[in-house]
């Protein structure tokens, strides 16, 4: 009889435990945040992940970091995403690298649970996503015109040459950057004749040659747009060993430290930086409050512009739009 | 026409000319001279100028390293893929001693940072030295073929640069001057201190590969691996050296492109390995091993970038950069083809 008391005593605590451990369990649940980038090793996604951690330390949360190493390519990031998916985050990050491509796996997160943000670029049809957020790349390309302009003293009526530096001809933010590039000489700025381009293939080594045969080619060359951070490291190393720093107007894209560094001693004239970090944060923080509290973003579509850094911006500035290394 | 003596002397003269065509280099002289010749047109006599030649000998010196390493490693019959990572890896090591290591930055430029290049050069063959063993280990030991042993040391070492670097440019101290046109009593030449050390590289190893029993066992090693093994010589020992001296050249190759852009970058080799194949293979190469010469492989990498800077300072027709990246891939298999027909031609 007693045994009998004690045994159900004992399966009542059981229980009891069992219930309090399932309640104390779901109350310190972390979330987890899934981040699939497109190439891990640009530069621009290595500032992503700065934010992108930031920003999980400060909500809490798992961050589960995925892209392929080296190739931005829709055939290596499909399988990363459906992997990222088995593991049922409870949100997910996606930087689509082809908006029809990646459109399968994004409905099939969604079907499973789980909320989807697009980051940078964006799948086809976002209505199932809770947030789209873009960098503005043409509008970069605007802002370099802009600043090369300045920096020359553009006269209307006087004729400037100008060369752009490229990757290749089908990178998506170099096809932004320089067709923004491109409307905005030619709505503003007639007399700046943009008389040739040349394809890096990713090599800074490349870009420095497209420069110093540029310089040899058009002996009146005003400026350099060079879209990229490869061709900005070429064409600011061709401008200091051949002592024109200073005398051809130089833009570049990506605030990495080290352009930083010459944008102060007047290798760059300008940098356009975009915010990586910033959209990164904002995209997780607007994933945590929507599963917490279901809120969702007061607006769907966030464009986060980019910025013009020179010698008149200010230290707060440089020390907020300066990508952070990850090492 | 009825003259049979004639005929025979034409004859003849037409053989000397056509034997002298089936030597790479002389092939490679006349194609050079033709493409200069065409250049110099096309831009409005600005091709052969200090600038342009100085940017053709420049990137001439960024490859011909690694087509030097790639010469050794062909000829034993096998191929290294890793070369363009190792100049990445080196670079960004080099830029990571000086930079976080050594707590230096752009500041120290000149006279004033040659010690520092130095230190870069040194890590950047030590590094070289270290993933050519590495390549060695793969290949002797868990006897993986060189072509999937140095691919997955590419894939590694291109990702550890980035892991180093977080993906971006290392800028530290630097001396430009090395890369500067040297200008005797007032007349400008294109080379520079940068290019005159690798001439100076690639002609020692020229020797070493053409004079010494070193080279010999290369070629034997490439030609009849068995027959080799047989006279006494461990193929495992000269694999070994082979591929240390290949991560080498191409450790130093990151150190050129340390020297040219004053930083080490996670994409200071991206795509080099490619080049340095097909220059080699210009050059008269065997992919098949146990053929080549390093004056062929330098002419070779010298035609390459001469249509690499030649096609961008074309000013007559306007030709765009899709354009140019097809006319140098029609080039590169025009070259392998004229190979193969003067091979054909001479059994």
């Amino acid at each position: 009889m007693n045994k009998r008391i004690l045994s159900v005593g004992m399966a009542a605590l059981a229980v009891a435990g069992l219930t309090l451990g399932a309640t104390g369990c779901a109350s310190t649940k972390k979330l987890t945040i899934a981040f699939v980038m497109g190439a891990e090793s640009d530069p621009f996604f290595q500032a992503m992940k700065v934010g992108a951690t930031a920003e999980a330390k400060a909500e809490g949360v798992d961050l589960i970091w995925q892209g392929d190493p080296s190739h931005y390519d829709v055939a290596t990031q499909v399988p990363i995403v459906d992997n990222v998916i088995a593991q049922k985050p409870d949100g997910l990050v996606l930087i689509p690298t082809d908006p029809t491509g990646l459109q399968a796996s994004s409905d099939k997160a969604v079907a499973a649970g789980i909320a989807v943000a697009n980051v940078d670029t964006h799948t086809a049809d976002t209505s199932k996503a809770i947030i789209t957020i873009t960098g503005d790349n043409a509008d970069g390309g605007a802002k370099a015109a802009d600043a090369i302009a300045g920096a020359i003293g553009y006269t209307a009526g006087k004729s400037y040459q100008v060369v752009v530096g490229l990757t290749s001809a089908t990178a998506t933010t170099n096809v932004g950057r320089y067709d923004g590039f491109k409307a905005q000489v030619k709505s503003k700025y007639p007399g700046i004749k943009i008389v040739d381009v040349a394809y890096s293939a990713a090599n800074p080594q490349t870009a420095n040659s497209n420069v110093n045969n540029w310089l040899t080619k058009y002996p009146n060359l005003s400026g350099i747009f060079a879209i990229d951070g490869t061709n900005a490291s070429g064409a600011a190393a061709a401008l200091q060993a051949k002592n024109l720093v200073g005398k051809i107007a130089l833009v570049g894209y990506d605030a990495y430290p080290a352009n930083v560094d010459l944008l102060k001693q007047g290798v760059f004239t300008a940098l356009i930086a975009q915010d990586p970090a910033e959209e990164a944060r904002l995209a997780i923080k607007t994933l945590v409050d929507y599963i917490k509290n279901g809120t969702k973003p007061s607006s769907h579509d966030v464009v986060i512009a980019n910025v013009t850094l020179d010698k008149n911006t200010s230290d707060a500035d440089f020390t907020k739009y300066t990508y952070v290394a990850t090492n | 026409m009825g003259n049979s003596i004639q005929e025979g002397q034409e004859l003849s003269f037409l053989d000397k000319v056509k034997a002298s065509f089936r030597n790479q280099s002389t092939l490679l002289v006349v194609t050079l001279v033709i493409l200069a010749v065409i250049f110099q047109i096309a831009s409005e006599g600005i091709f052969l100028s200090v600038g342009t030649l100085g940017t053709v000998l420049n990137d001439w010196g960024s490859y011909i390293l690694l087509a030097v390493a790639q010469t050794f490693v062909v000829i034993t019959g096998g191929i290294d893929l890793s070369v363009g990572s190792t100049v990445s890896l080196s670079s960004v090591v080099a830029g990571w001693v000086l930079v976080k290591g050594m707590g230096l930055d752009t500041s120290i430029s000149g006279d004033a940072a040659l010690p520092y290049v130095l230190i870069a050069t040194l890590v950047c063959l030590l590094v070289g030295l270290a993933v050519g063993a590495l390549n060695a280990f793969l290949i002797n030991v868990l006897k993986i073929v060189p072509f999937i042993a140095t691919l997955a040391t590419m894939g590694a070492m291109a990702g550890m640069a980035i892991i180093i670097s977080g993906g971006m440019p290392l800028q530290g101290p630097n001396d430009f001057n090395l890369g500067i046109a040297y200008n005797v009593f007032g007349v400008e030449l294109p080379i520079s201190s940068t290019i005159l050390t690798v001439l100076i590289i690639t002609v020692i190893a020229g020797l070493y590969l053409h004079k010494t029993r070193f080279g010999l066992y290369t070629y034997s090693l490439g030609s009849n691996p068995f027959a080799t093994r047989a006279a006494g010589i461990s193929p495992a020992r000269h694999i070994t050296k082979v591929y240390m001296l290949s991560g080498g050249l191409a450790g130093l190759a990151g150190a050129y492109a340390y020297i040219r852009l004053g930083a080490g970058s996670p994409s200071n080799g991206a795509g080099m390995e490619l080049y340095a194949i097909a220059a080699t293979v210009i050059g008269g190469v065997s992919l098949m091993g146990g053929v080549g010469r390093i004056v062929g492989v330098a002419l070779g990498t010298l035609v390459l970038f001469t249509v690499q800077s030649g096609l961008l300072m074309v000013k007559v027709v306007e030709v765009s950069p899709s354009l140019k990246q097809v006319i140098v891939a029609i080039l590169i298999a025009a070259a392998v083809a004229v190979q193969t027909l003067q091979k054909n031609g001479r059994k």
